[in-house]
Parts: structure tokens; C-alpha cells; sequence
């Protein structure tokens, strides 16, 4: 089972401009295929939030259909060509709707379809595809501007075939994908050293272990205040993290699991875990510092130090005053 | 401090700002010495840049103002939130020879712009093309450094004819033709005062005729560059950026 997680922001210079998010994510789960897939629509092309937006819904249903007969082809080529010829095709009925030229929906593409132990990624244009491996973060395709830093190759492009990029083989020990628009490269693609960002792997499991609709949350509100102030571009970005071994909830955990998630360097006491454990269960309402010091016999200012290791986990919230257990615990 | 982040600033990769690399190549000849506005002729005389000139008090020369419309384009783009970190400004002058007067350098790292003196010929091949080359050698820098960068431009302002070695010239101008036709260059070639010599100015320009700067409006010209300079850096893949040459009509003449 893969867990996935998504987030697009209109940038700086969109705002200021009142241009739509150009940055568009889809995911699908359908016939036993899990699809993510990105497009950053072309900068200057009005309606290029439609086209971004259509293709990645189409992919992902194309995918989710057909993904055994693209696995199975033998010949790469003919597969970039079939894929373009029905990308330009979907486009071709969008711009009709629109009333628009092709050009007017062209984004770039980025998308990783999985099924049992068997993927498929594909790129085109810029951003990057990376994955995480052996607890190491990899790139699968980097990005592809033309010797400028605002040219690219986008869906409608002439050279969209020669520099598509499309890849297949056996996940075993892959741990996850993550797909990013140029906007995301600048804060988690190190460009010289074409390394992603090593707090990518703390979300990728994360994901594994957070409510969903919390994860989304809280990385809509880091995009929203960190990554977006470092670049004027949209930002977008789609993870899908691999839970073969199935998270079974926080209080179904074994000390020595328990003591890996809350970070322990050395292992901590049976006591000290329990703790822990109160907190936690104890937060699974809303609750004030006062209440939980309370519930755990502890003073306040202690109380507050775990508070704050577990949000610096990521594994409760603070809304104002109140704290709030977001890991997975049943 | 926001508690519920999946990212904190501490985690994110600094990435360099990609770079607009800006030559103006400017003419420092002695023509560049000519006066406009109120002026006395004092009677004396003096033969340079291929020409006699007559000597006068008072009135405001070329040179002065193009001074004056640099100092305030490296004003603007330091006050630029985005520009001051792109822009990355050369400035190569001719006269009797090329030199570069300010190399390649981040805005934030440069002295003030070295005072323009005018003295001697013309000799614009030779500094159009010493502008290319510190062009070339400032891409390859951010090439070997893994630094982004956008399409180059070259500003080249004159007054006159050029009268340096016509070979050099003629390689100058083909080169900057062949450069712009494949999308690696961005000129503007700049006439001033009413001698300029378009018909080669336009030699430089395949795509667009050359500009004549009306009078001595270089403050305009400048804002104008500046302005061109913040918008480009700002500008993401598949945005064409226009450049806004309907505003700068009001002061030039195409």
C-alpha cells in the first residue's frame, strides 16, 4: 500500500499579478495502480493552468487503465510516441472547449505510476523526480531547461520526444517517489550538486505514520510560509511513500519501536515511554498544557519540554493554546 | 514560531539566484565630450575623434549624463528586491582602445561607477567584441559553478561612427548577429545626439532597429533597463518576457 500526499501554492509574483496557480497535482488509486503526477503550466500561456490541470488527471487515468500493457512494451520509443500522441490528443479536445490555441495549455509533466512491485516514471520539461532508496534520497530525472534558466520543453513542444524522459523497472527496495515543479527545486534541489533536500525523507515517513488530512494540512501551511518566500514561482509538490510494512497505529507499537519514532538516541526507560504514550493518547482530544499536566501528574514546564520534542516530531499540533495528538494511533 | 510545519527554513537548500548578466558597452570617445544646452564658445578649438571641435563653457556634456543615467541604473537595481540579487553588471567603454572598466560582480559587491572620462576615437568593434567575450567567460563561470542564469544582454551606446579597425568591426558585428538570431544575446544598440551612426547601430540589431535616444534622455533610458532587468528575473519557463519597447518610444525613436 503507498500513502500519498500533495500541495500546490500560487506564488509571490501570481498574486501580485492575479494569474491563477499554474502548479497542478493529481493522484489516483484505481485497478490496484497508485498514480502521482505534477505539471507547472507554461509561464506566459493564459490557459496553461487548464492544460496542467486536464493532463494530470488524464495521466493518471491513463495509467490506472493501462499500465500493464506500457510495462510490457518491449520498445521505450513507440511508448514516448503513443503517450505524446494521446497527451496532444487530450489537449487537442481542451483547447476545442476553450476556444484557444494548443500552445495556450502547454505545462511540463511529471508522473510515477506503481503497481505490486512494478513502476513507470515520466518526464517532461523541468522540475525533478527523485526517490528514496536504502534510506537515500536519488534523482531519477533532473530537470531539463534549455541553456536558460525560464526556457524548458514543454507537453506541446516541437522537441517534446527527444527529450521525454520514461523509465520502468521493479521498486523492491524503494522506499518512495516525490515529484517537484522548478518553484519547489529552489528550496529542496541542491542545483550544483543535484541532491534533493534530506527533510524530504523525514516527510516521506512521516507520511506513513500521520492522519492524512494532517499531513495535508501541515504541508500546505510549510509551503505556504517557507518554501513559497523562497522564489516568486507557483510551488508544487507530490510524494507517495511505500507502507509495505503497514503502520499499525502508535499504540500497537513495541517499546523498541516506539523508542525509533520519538527519536531516542540510546533506549530510554520503560517509564519514560509511558509517558509518552499518555501524552499522546491523552491528546487524542484537544487539550490545554494544564489539562495534559494534569493527566500525567508532571509540572507544567515539564510537561511543556515533551510537548514540544512531540511537535518537533511532528506527531501532535498546537492550535492556539491547544495541543492535538495528528499521529496514527489505532 | 509555528509549531504545526512539516519544513523549517534550517531545512531548505540555498540555491544561488539565477543571473542576468548585463555588458553596457559604452563610448568613451572624445565626441562624448560634446556639449548641449547653454554654452559660450571660448574661441579655442581642438581635432579629435576624426573631427574639430569648438571649445565652450557651460551647458551639460553627453558624457555627463550618461554618467549621471548609470549611477542611477545601478541605484535602481540595488533598490529592486529581486533584481539586486540577479542582475550582475559589466561595463566595458571604447575609445582609442576597449577596456573594462567594471567586471562581471553582484551589484551588492561592486564600488561606484568609475567616472567616464571622453578621450580619443571610436574603436567600436574592438569594444563590442571584448563585451562578448567577458559575456562568454562570465557564462562559463556560472556554468562551472552550477549557478542558473538567463539570456545575456549587451547595451551598446554611441555617438558617432566607429573608427577603430574595420576587421574588428565587421567580426563584432557578426558575431552579435549570429548570437542574437540564436536566441543566446539580447542587444539594444543605442544612438545619441544626432551624429549617431544608425545604419551600423542597425547592422548590430537583426530583429529590431536600433534606438535614438531623443536629446540627452539617458535618466529614462535607464529606469526604463532596470525595470526590463527586475521583470526578467522574475520570469519563469515559457514566459516570453516582452520587453515594454512601447515605453520606451515616448524618449526614443525607432
Amino acid at each position: 500500500m503507498w500513502k500519498m500526499v500533495q500541495c500546490a501554492v500560487q506564488g509571490r509574483s501570481h498574486i501580485k499579478t492575479d494569474i491563477p496557480c499554474q502548479d497542478k497535482t493529481y493522484t489516483l488509486v484505481k485497478n490496484g495502480v497508485n498514480v502521482i503526477a505534477l505539471a507547472d503550466g507554461a509561464g506566459s500561456a493564459k490557459f496553461s493552468h487548464y492544460g496542467a490541470e486536464r493532463i494530470t488527471r488524464f495521466i493518471c487515468d491513463d495509467f490506472s487503465e493501462n499500465f500493464d500493457s506500457y510495462f510490457a512494451a518491449e520498445d521505450g520509443a513507440s511508448v514516448k510516441k503513443e503517450l505524446v500522441s494521446k497527451i496532444v490528443a487530450e489537449l487537442d479536445d481542451l483547447s476545442k472547449e476553450l476556444n484557444c490555441s494548443l500552445k495556450e495549455l502547454a505545462s511540463t509533466l511529471l508522473f510515477v505510476a506503481v503497481k505490486e512491485n512494478q513502476f513507470i516514471l515520466s518526464h517532461i520539461g523541468d522540475g525533478v523526480i527523485g526517490y528514496l532508496k536504502d534510506n537515500d534520497l536519488k534523482i531519477a530525472s533532473q530537470p531539463e531547461n534549455g541553456e536558460f534558466t525560464n526556457t524548458t520543453v514543454f507537453t506541446t513542444s516541437k522537441d517534446v520526444l527527444a527529450t521525454m524522459k520514461l523509465i520502468k523497472g521493479n521498486i523492491g527496495d524503494i522506499q518512495g517517489f516525490v515529484l517537484m515543479s522548478d518553484g519547489t527545486e529552489v528550496s529542496l534541489y541542491n542545483k550544483r550538486e543535484k541532491k534533493l533536500a534530506d527533510v524530504l525523507k523525514k516527510i516521506m515517513s512521516l507520511c506513513l505514520v500521520i492522519l492524512p488530512q494532517k499531513m495535508e494540512e501541515q504541508l500546505l501551511s510549510s509551503f505556504e510560509s517557507v518554501i513559497k518566500q523562497a522564489t516568486t514561482d507557483d510551488c508544487s509538490i507530490v510524494l507517495m511513500a511505500n507502507d509495505k510494512d503497514s503502520f499499525p497505529g502508535y499504540k500497537n507499537l513495541s517499546n523498541v519501536e516506539k523508542n525509533k519514532l520519538l527519536d531516542f538516541r540510546v533506549f530510554v526507560s520503560k517509564k519514560c515511554l509511558r509517558r509518552y504514550d499518555e501524552i499522546l493518547k491523552g491528546l487524542e482530544c484537544e487539550r490545554t498544557l494544564k489539562d495534559i499536566s494534569r493527566i500525567i501528574h508532571l509540572k507544567p514546564r515539564f510537561t511543556k519540554k515533551h510537548l514540544d520534542k512531540l511537535l518537533q516530531l511532528n506527531l501532535i499540533e498546537k492550535k492556539g493554546t491547544r495541543y492535538h495528538t495528528i499521529i496514527i494511533m489505532n | 514560531m509555528d509549531n504545526n510545519m512539516l519544513l523549517r527554513i534550517e531545512d531548505l537548500i540555498n540555491n544561488p539566484t539565477p543571473r542576468v548578466p548585463i555588458c553596457l558597452c559604452l563610448d568613451t570617445s572624445g565626441s562624448m565630450g560634446a556639449v548641449e544646452g547653454d554654452c559660450v564658445e571660448t574661441g579655442e578649438t581642438v581635432y579629435e575623434d576624426g573631427r574639430t571641435w569648438n571649445i565652450v563653457t557651460g551647458g551639460t556634456s553627453r558624457i555627463d549624463e550618461l554618467q549621471k543615467g548609470v549611477e542611477a541604473f545601478y541605484e535602481a537595481i540595488r533598490e529592486d528586491e529581486m533584481a539586486v540579487y540577479s542582475a550582475e553588471i559589466c561595463i566595458v567603454t571604447f575609445d582609442n582602445k576597449a577596456t573594462c572598466c567594471v567586471d562581471f560582480a553582484n551589484i551588492e559587491r561592486q564600488e561606484n561607477v568609475p567616472e567616464l572620462h571622453p578621450i580619443g576615437d571610436t574603436a567600436m568593434g574592438e569594444g563590442v567584441n571584448l563585451a562578448l567575450d567577458l559575456l562568454e567567460r562570465r557564462k562559463q563561470e556560472y556554468k562551472d559553478k552550477g549557478v542558473d542564469y538567463y539570456q545575456p544582454w549587451l547595451v551598446l551606446m554611441t555617438d558617432g561612427e566607429p573608427n577603430g579597425n574595420a576587421g574588428e568591426l565587421t567580426r563584432a558585428i557578426n558575431r552579435t548577429v549570429e548570437m542574437v538570431n540564436q536566441k543566446k544575446l539580447t542587444v539594444f544598440p543605442i544612438g545619441i545626439g544626432s551624429e549617431a551612426d544608425m545604419s551600423t547601430l542597425n547592422k548590430f540589431s537583426p530583429k529590431r532597429p536600433a534606438l535614438k535616444l531623443q536629446g540627452l534622455k539617458f535618466p529614462e533610458f535607464f529606469a526604463w533597463l532596470s525595470k526590463s532587468v527586475s521583470k526578467t528575473s522574475q520570469s519563469t519557463p515559457g514566459e516570453t518576457v516582452k520587453l515594454d519597447l512601447d515605453g520606451i518610444k515616448g524618449w526614443g525613436e525607432l
